[in-house]
């Protein structure tokens, strides 16, 4: 295949030779000249260069070169998309240099679009690109939060977290698994969420097939290509930028009740039940029974008062291993507010100096950048050291060597204890530790739910302490590639390239005695080691051919690519650890009976091989053709290639003669392509997806066949079954677009609709359970579809000396499970943390990715006769006045399970960024507001708060005056909350309801920046080219219905039930997520020497 | 010239370059699997040694597909929690939407615990045919060895249908010929299962080289036990008889009921696997597992702070077992009288410590097991001291916690899990599961002399039973330390209760519907909290012996049934609770085995009554 091509390329290459010199006419002198770009000064390859009047003519070459042979008093013609033309008269000299000033259209831009260059004029595919300039202006650690409402048809889903998760959909839900795109960093892949964001020189997403495919396999979900910033020409220059901000927590918190509010709803969910008096069990608010209750003044002794004994410091005791002891704590009878406890204002502070420069032969550019964000969550934060080295020599006219360099140093040890997600981290346990328990108790250790009665829940202070207290997480990664270019034959370029990543860590951690709890404090302390290395090489070559010759402009690139992937580390705890001084913990220091181990081992490879046509006949008709083949180790032989192929055609409309009048447009290119890319789905975690394997695991298969208690005995299990006919999955993506400019350049459009069907999608096979528990492999299982559009409207105006331009991304993807394992009616599927309330997600042909599935909640029960159907038996087992009134969906005059429905899609009809951009004089504004509509959000926090049975943590504040009350004449026709009660039934605790979802819509102004730049003129003796300052606000207002702290909610990303592997299956469930709405507020300068 | 050259010399090398890679494509995308076996290396005797150990180690219903607290070998939600023995416990809302349900029949057949079970026996199964499908590639093996191997693969497949016949009524059988999953499950696989235990007795050794192993013993006794679901009595009786007679245990002892109630309980090496251990799930602890191969199954059922659990309160005896241990002047049971039943009559000695709610105080005769089968107020806990006030999660729970499958104070650490920061470290137990112990063999063959035998050996098995139960040496004392190697307290002087336990006369089981009852009764006080109950009263129910569910005289309704009525005044997690007579006999077949066997082509499964 790639050798005939090759072939096939020889050939044709002879053949232009041959008529580009027959275009040569012979005249008296010989010229040579250059073309270069007014704004980049980088060579104009394929600029025309005409004598005026005449048909004779050449193209520059790749070093924008030309040679004609001219006559005194010519003049050259020369022109090229996205330049002013420009006419320039032959004098004496005999070498030209020619500079082309750019046309203010952005249609001029360079995009890099699949390991080669094109202007954004001759684009064919569906490319967003990114407003670099703009993007700047948030400030983050994490870049790919910088791409959020930058690109139409990319959704970005933020964490608020230093260094946090954060997901990319490219035009929806392209996959069950990862639907992160491939991010290709100068040409190699890499992720974007450790970049330098200052180190960032452009980014495209390459978001349909016809753009994409030339990535094959890795394609499917979209291809962000990221250029570095590299040395220019001319003279040194030294660019620091420094800010310095400080971030707010939400001042609102999950709104919850206080002491008096709290322990109100306990009570009531007793005395509501008939369980007072007598039979009231709690010992701190009714520990006499009296049948009503008081705030004690102490809640260990649990419900004692001041003068009682065991309330002194004499009488204190504590073992701090085990918890045992009178801890005396008093109440705290206004309320702890939990979530400002671990929640408080914290600063980010980022600063980057940048040397660039070179000569004609050599350029080069250092960047060092120096990150450090605190994130407003007590011990959360992100340190970054970063230094970036890119360099090009030109060691000979034709041949050009160079390389790009990025390493950095971070700390980030995630978030204090556990995950982001669920009821047991410390955020959640600011909802869930009841108000009435103190920070401290009265000897100024930890107090907690080991005083009686309340809860189970951890103090988040304490556990947020303790783990920032040990944790380390540190990353050393190197990235890069060199790189060597040589041009021949004229109109050949090759290129070869081989870079890669290589990470190491290291991470240790310990779980300190955790006395204060009720659950969890005798298991003894735990310290963990785990580091590892991660690496992945790519060898890249490519071969371009290009020339233009006539109105015919034709570019050709072959290349092959192979990569290279492969890690292992590994884990070692111990325990029993008597001294705890962070300084000594080592695993040695530990207790050798406790230890145990785990490792982790991959390798993986993919081979490629790909070809791309570029050809444009007058600047009118544009076709482009690309075709990948890719092979992986991750399918068994005979299914290891696939071929993924697109093409698609662009037709300037406005260079046809009958527009020529038309005097407000400017511009106009329709374009459409179709294509196919591939994707491996969730392989990569299974990758021996096609062996039939034996394993074994010390507590899966080993066995205490001797009955020693303490001994077990090898054993072995099948661990993995086999599937040899997997393969890619595929997705097809056709595309239809137009980009238009309009009256008088001042507004700039582009317009894709597109459908992107996924066949094929890689999903683990359901097995009857006599399979037995090996890993099920992977099978092309089923089919999903999305459709939508993307909408990108730039308006460009000025009065006077204010100018300013307007921009508007929107996007809109409608999602679709077309099809799953033949047969196979629905998959019901559940993340870890909504295990209480069983599955929330049904995944069913017919219905979008994620959708919420669960009883149709429409008010409560008003009245006994409303609990009962026509037959005065309760709807429900345990429906009675006062409970969720769940409709009967069916009409069986029964409310079971065969009532459940679809009850809300968590994805967004519509997403979009609105920036502003505007210019006075030194003053400069910008604006972003970024915005979802349409979506639904489960607020699981609800399940939490609203219910003081489930697990007695903290409730609602409104959560006493909007419940449904049993009182006689209590009036209940506004009631928005169950009886508050202890029992457990489908009316509220025992099943998930439309109760908990919500609309998910919202608007933030992301950010507001002020700047203003000193006139050089002030500066120059300073050596100061440039000097700007400005103020930056982020989040300074968050417009949402939503009731949690923020419905922009990453991935649940946790474990899908049938699965046993992370998926994408479920989405849009706040668990206690880490807010990306805390405004932030910062000032920064830049300074040019 | 020589610049031509180098333009095509550059080029040249480069597409050479690019030949070799595309010449080396084959290796480059030749990966071997890293960290695991392939089947070629385990068709040796080493490689059946593991499979089989591997098969063992999925007994205790934890470390495959499925299991853990919602697939427990002990049965403790279904065999105990939904035939009365006990609470789901907790807060209501904890396992408010999965295991509540399913004691309150009130499930759907997609519940994970109804899933979870179904899948682990499933994984043991398919284990078990992996041995049986490697044997014939392991030349090494000695045809004496490959048979020993052979026959208790088979036992262990045997076992686990049997868990799975009486649970879900249909089951697909899928033996090691097969390789099509798909099977429909409105086969009987009793002959199957009675087939499995056959080959066991047959092939394996009486006396075993591990304490752990199955012998030809215990695969007799489970072919007794098969009969017995199959109401065959008449086949059932003489095995049982043997069993009494002859039968040993692994190590070669002969079966015996141990004196000391407690040492069936015991985690210490010494007392597991005692001559009344027939077949035990072994448990260990500290064995680099990481808390793994504990008794995880019942990791929740213990009590919630402070005591040998660190959490979570489940499980709790309920009031309705509790009343069971009554005794009249005679030491016999009150079965079926109103004083047995009735809510509030007996509460705990001493007063109530969590509560005042649930009436005076029990004064009267009491069977001494059941302090050895539920932690109560005042009385003391192995040497944990008396149950604290704490130990009750929530006031539904009642105010008994879980007791045969904990350990001593002084066994913390050694015999409970110490791995460093595991959160159920200390509930990780190197408790066996009784799978079937020798009082269960008694009571069985009591039960089958009463239909088929002789009602006067019915009353000496029931008696030899409670013999054991009256030896004062297994009894719970006041004023005295617990010794955790003997399972006893060291100082017999002061009873923690009313201890009265007396044997039936001569010929009182001459009526055979008393006998009946009385035998019954026997085994939910033997029995209790071993995860047994509703399995007996489905067999006395007559329910398990043919589809669709015939012959059911609803007496399994009617007691659980009554339970609810009596103990939801004391748990209101009870509310909605109701056994459906003609349904709820059988669980459900779970919901994903029904749709995936769809999504084959073929709609092989059938669903049980009612559901």
């Amino acid at each position: 295949m790639f050798k005939s091509l090759l072939l096939k390329g020889r050939t044709l290459c002879l053949l232009l030779c041959c008529m580009v010199s027959s275009l040569v006419v012979t005249a008296q002198t010989k010229h040579t000249g250059k073309v270069i770009g007014g704004d980049d000064k980088l060579p104009v390859v394929g600029a025309s260069v005409r004598i005026k009047g005449t048909n004779t003519g050449t193209v520059t070459d790749v070093n924008g070169d030309f040679t004609l042979t001219l006559s005194p008093g010519n003049v050259l013609v020369v022109s090229y998309i996205g330049y002013v033309t420009q006419e320039v008269p032959v004098n004496g000299g005999a070498f030209l240099t020619i500079t082309l000033q750019p046309s203010s259209s952005t249609l001029n831009e360079v995009v890099v679009t699949g390991y080669t260059a094109q202007r954004k004029k001759d684009i064919t595919g569906a490319v967003a690109i990114v407003d670099v300039a703009s993007m700047n202006t948030v400030t983050a650690g994490n870049t790919t939060t910088l791409l959020q409402g930058q690109a139409s048809g990319v959704t970005v889903t933020n964490s608020g977290q230093p260094g946090g998760v954060t997901s990319i959909n490219i035009r929806g839900v392209g996959s069950i698994f990862s639907t992160a795109p491939l991010v290709i960093v100068d040409g190699v892949a890499a992720s974007l969420d450790n970049i330098n964001a200052e180190d960032i020189e452009s980014i495209q997403v390459l978001k349909d097939a016809g753009a994409a495919s030339i990535y094959g396999v890795r394609g499917s979900n979209g291809v962000v290509v990221v250029t570095t910033k590299r040395g220019k020409q001319g003279k040194a220059t030294i660019t620091y930028d420094g800010q310095y901000g400080t971030t707010d927590p939400l001042s609102k918190g999950f709104n919850l009740g206080g002491t008096q509010t709290y322990m109100q709803a306990e009570f009531l969910s007793y005395k509501d039940d008939g369980h007072t008096g007598a039979g009231n069990p709690n010992p701190q608010f009714d520990p006499n029974a009296t049948g009503t209750w008081s705030i004690p003044d102490f809640i260990s002794p649990a419900g004692a008062h001041t003068g009682d004994p065991g309330t002194t410091i004499a009488s204190y005791t504590l073992n701090p291993v085990t918890g045992t002891g009178n801890q005396v704590t008093m109440a705290n009878k206004v309320g702890t507010d939990w979530f400002h406890e671990v929640f408080k204002s914290a600063p980010t502070q980022q600063h980057n100096i940048t040397a660039s420069g070179g000569s004609d032969k050599t350029t080069y550019l250092m960047s060092l950048g120096y990150l450090d964000q605190q994130g407003t969550l007590l011990g959360a934060y992100e340190k970054r050291y970063s230094l970036r080295v890119n360099t090009n020599f030109n060691v000979a006219d034709h041949i050009r060597i160079g390389e790009n360099a990025y390493m950095f140093y971070k700390q980030n040890p995630g978030l204090p204890a556990s995950s982001n997600q669920n009821e047991g981290n410390v955020i959640s346990y600011t909802y869930r530790e009841p108000p009435i328990i103190p920070v401290y108790d009265i000897a100024g250790n930890f107090a907690g739910t080991r005083s009686q009665g309340l809860s189970n829940s951890q103090n988040p202070v304490a556990d947020a302490t303790r783990a920032s207290t040990y944790a380390i997480a540190n990353d050393w990664q190197m990235i890069g590639d060199v790189f060597a270019d040589v041009d021949f034959l004229k109109h050949f370029n090759f290129h070869t390239q081989f870079g890669g990543t290589v990470d190491n860590f290291f991470n240790s951690n310990f779980s300190a005695d955790a006395y204060e709890n009720a659950e969890g404090n005798t298991n003894g302390n735990n310290y963990g080691e785990n580091s590892g290395y991660n690496s992945n090489y790519t060898w890249q070559n490519l071969l371009t051919y290009n020339q233009q010759f006539g109105k015919h402009s034709i570019k050709v690139l072959v290349g092959s690519e192979a990569i290279t992937t492969y890690g292992r580390g590994e884990n070692a705890n111990r325990g029993g650890y008597i001294l705890t001084d962070p300084n000594f913990l080592q695993l040695n220091t530990g207790i050798a009976s406790t230890q145990t181990n785990s490792d982790y081992i991959y390798s993986n490879r993919l081979l490629s091989y790909f070809a791309r046509i570029e050809y444009a006949f007058n600047d009118k008709y544009l076709l482009q053709a690309n075709v990948r083949r890719d092979g992986s180790t991750f399918f068994a032989p005979g299914h290891q290639w696939g071929t993924f192929p697109s093409a698609s055609v662009g037709w300037r409309v406005s260079k046809e003669d009958f527009m020529k009048g038309i005097a407000w447009l400017n511009d106009l290119k329709i374009r459409g392509g179709y294509g196919e890319a591939g994707s491996l789905g969730g392989v990569p975690i299974a990758p021996n997806n096609a062996n039939n394997l034996y394993g074994f695991s010390p507590g899966g298969s080993f066995y205490d066949i001797n009955g020693t208690s303490t001994n077990t005995v090898f054993g072995t299990n099948k661990s993995q079954i086999g599937n040899t006919a997997t393969t890619w999955e595929t997705d097809k993506t056709s595309n239809i677009g137009f980009d238009a400019t309009i009256l008088n350049n001042t507004i700039d459009v582009t317009f894709d609709v597109y459908k992107k069907a996924v066949s094929g999608f890689l999903f683990q096979e359901l097995f009857l359970s006599p399979a037995g528990g090996a890993q099920a492999p992977f099978v092309n299982a089923g089919n999903i579809q999305n459709t939508g559009f993307d909408l990108s409207a730039t308006y460009h105006g000025h009065v006077n000396d204010f100018k300013f331009n307007l921009t508007l991304n929107l996007s809109h993807y409608s999602n679709i499970v077309k099809s799953l394992t033949p047969g196979t009616p629905y998959l019901d599927v559940n993340s870890g943390g909504s295990s209480r309330l069983q599955n929330f997600v049904r995944l069913q042909p017919g219905e979008p990715v994620g959708e919420f599935f669960g009883y149709q909640e429409q008010g409560l029960y008003q009245t006994a006769a409303a609990a009962n159907n026509s037959a005065g038996v309760p709807w429900y087992a345990g429906a009675e006045a006062g409970l969720e009134n769940l409709k009967d969906v069916n009409g069986d005059g029964t409310v079971n399970a065969n009532d459940r429905t679809f009850i809300g899609n968590p994805n967004p009809t519509l997403t979009g960024g609105f920036n502003l951009n505007a210019s006075y004089k030194g003053f400069d504004l910008n604006a972003f507001f970024y915005g979802v509509y349409g979506n639904k959000v489960a607020n699981y926090i609800k399940y939490w708060t609203d219910f003081p049975q489930v697990f007695d943590g903290n409730v609602s504040a409104n959560v006493v005056a909007d419940s449904w009350s049993p009182a006689p004449g209590a009036n209940n026709s506004n009631a928005t909350i169950p009886m508050l009660t202890r029992a457990a039934n489908l009316g509220n605790t025992a099943a998930f309801t439309s109760y908990y979802i919500e609309n998910g819509s919202f608007l933030k102004l992301k950010s507001l920046q002020i700047g203003y730049t000193i006139p050089s003129d002030q500066l120059k003796r300073f050596g100061i080219s440039k000097f700007r300052i400005y103020v930056l606000g982020n989040n300074l207002f968050t417009i949402t219905k939503y009731d949690g702290l923020d419905p922009e909610l990453p991935p649940s990303n946790l474990t899908n039930s049938n699965l046993s592997q992370p998926d994408n299956t479920s989405f849009g469930i706040d668990f206690g997520n880490y807010p990306s709405n805390e405004k932030r507020y910062t000032l920064g300068v830049q300074v040019t020497f | 010239m020589k610049k031509l050259n180098l333009k095509f010399s550059v080029p040249l090398v480069l597409v050479v370059l690019i030949s070799t890679l595309y010449a080396c494509k084959k290796n480059f995308l030749t990966q071997a699997p890293l960290g695991a076996l392939s089947p070629a290396t385990l068709g040796n005797k080493a490689g059946v040694d593991g499979l089989l150990i591997g098969a063992y180690s999925l007994l205790d219903g934890v470390g495959g597909n499925g299991g853990g607290i919602d697939g427990a070998a002990s049965n403790w939600l279904f065999g105990g929690v939904a035939a009365g023995d006990a609470y789901k416990g907790s807060q209501p809302s904890d396992g408010g939407a999965d295991a509540l349900p399913v004691g309150n029949y009130t499930y759907i057949p997609a519940n994970p615990y109804i899933t979870s079970r179904y899948e682990i026996l499933f994984d043991g199964i398919s284990r078990s045919n992996d041995v049986l499908r490697t044997i014939p590639l392991a030349k090494d093996l000695t045809a004496a060895q490959a048979a020993e191997d052979a026959a208790e693969a088979r036992f262990l497949r045997g076992h686990y249908y049997l868990e799975l016949r009486k649970q879900y009524g249909h089951v697909p059988y899928i033996d090691e010929t097969v390789t099509d999953y798909n099977q429909p499950n409105n086969v009987e696989i009793w002959p199957k299962i009675e087939a499995d235990f056959k080959a066991g007795m047959a092939g394996m050794l009486a006396t075993q080289p591990n304490k752990g192993r199955a012998n030809k013993w215990a695969a007799e006794a489970y072919l007794a036990k098969t009969y017995m679901f199959e109401r065959n009595f008449a086949a059932a009786l003489p095995l049982l008889q043997d069993l009494i007679a002859n039968g040993t245990n692994a190590q070669g002892q002969k079966y015996a009921l141990n004196p000391v109630f407690q040492t069936n309980f015991s985690p210490e090496p010494s007392q597991k696997n005692s001559a009344e251990s027939v077949f035990a799930a072994q448990n260990s602890v500290n064995d680099g597992a990481n808390d793994n191969n504990g008794n995880k199954g019942d990791e929740l059922n213990f009590p919630y702070t402070a005591g040998p659990g660190q959490c979570c309160g489940w499980d709790g005896p309920s009031q309705w077992l509790g009343n069971s241990y009554k005794t009249d002047a005679n030491g016999l049971p009150l079965i079926g009288t109103a004083a047995a039943l009735t809510p509030y009559a007996f509460n705990t000695v001493g007063g109530d410590v969590s509560n005042t709610r649930r009436g005076a105080a029990y004064t009267g005769n009491i069977d001494p097991r059941i302090d050895i089968t539920m932690g109560r107020p005042n009385v003391p806990y192995l040497d944990w001291g008396n149950p604290q006030p704490g130990w009750i999660r929530d006031p539904t729970d009642g105010v008994f916690t879980p007791r045969k499958n904990v350990y001593s104070q002084s066994e913390k650490g050694s015999l409970s899990d110490a791995s460093p920061g595991a959160w159920d470290a200390v509930e990780s137990v190197a408790n066996n599961v009784n799978l079937m112990r020798f009082a269960d063999i008694i009571l069985m063959a009591a039960e089958a002399e009463i239909e088929v035998g002789s009602t006067a050996n019915a009353e000496t098995d029931v008696n030899m039973v409670r013999s054991r139960a009256a030896n004062p040496a297994g009894w719970v004392y006041l004023n005295s330390a617990y010794s955790a190697s003997s399972s006893t307290y060291t100082v017999n002087a002061t009873p923690a209760d009313k201890y009265v336990i007396g044997l039936y006369p001569a010929g009182s089981f001459a009526n055979k519907a008393y006998g009946r009852a009385a035998v019954h009764f026997e085994r939910k006080l033997e029995l209790g909290m071993e995860g047994m109950r509703w399995y007996d009263l489905q067999r006395w129910d007559g329910a398990s012996v043919a589809d669709p569910i015939t012959g059911s005289d609803g007496s399994m309704a009617a007691e659980i049934n009554a339970f609810f009525a009596s103990d939801i005044t004391i748990n209101n997690q009870l509310t909605g609770a109701h056994f459906t007579a003609g349904k709820n006999e059988y669980y459900s077949v779970p919901q994903q085995e029904l749709d995936r066997s769809k999504s084959e082509g073929k709609e092989q499964l059938i669903q049980n009554a009612g559901y």
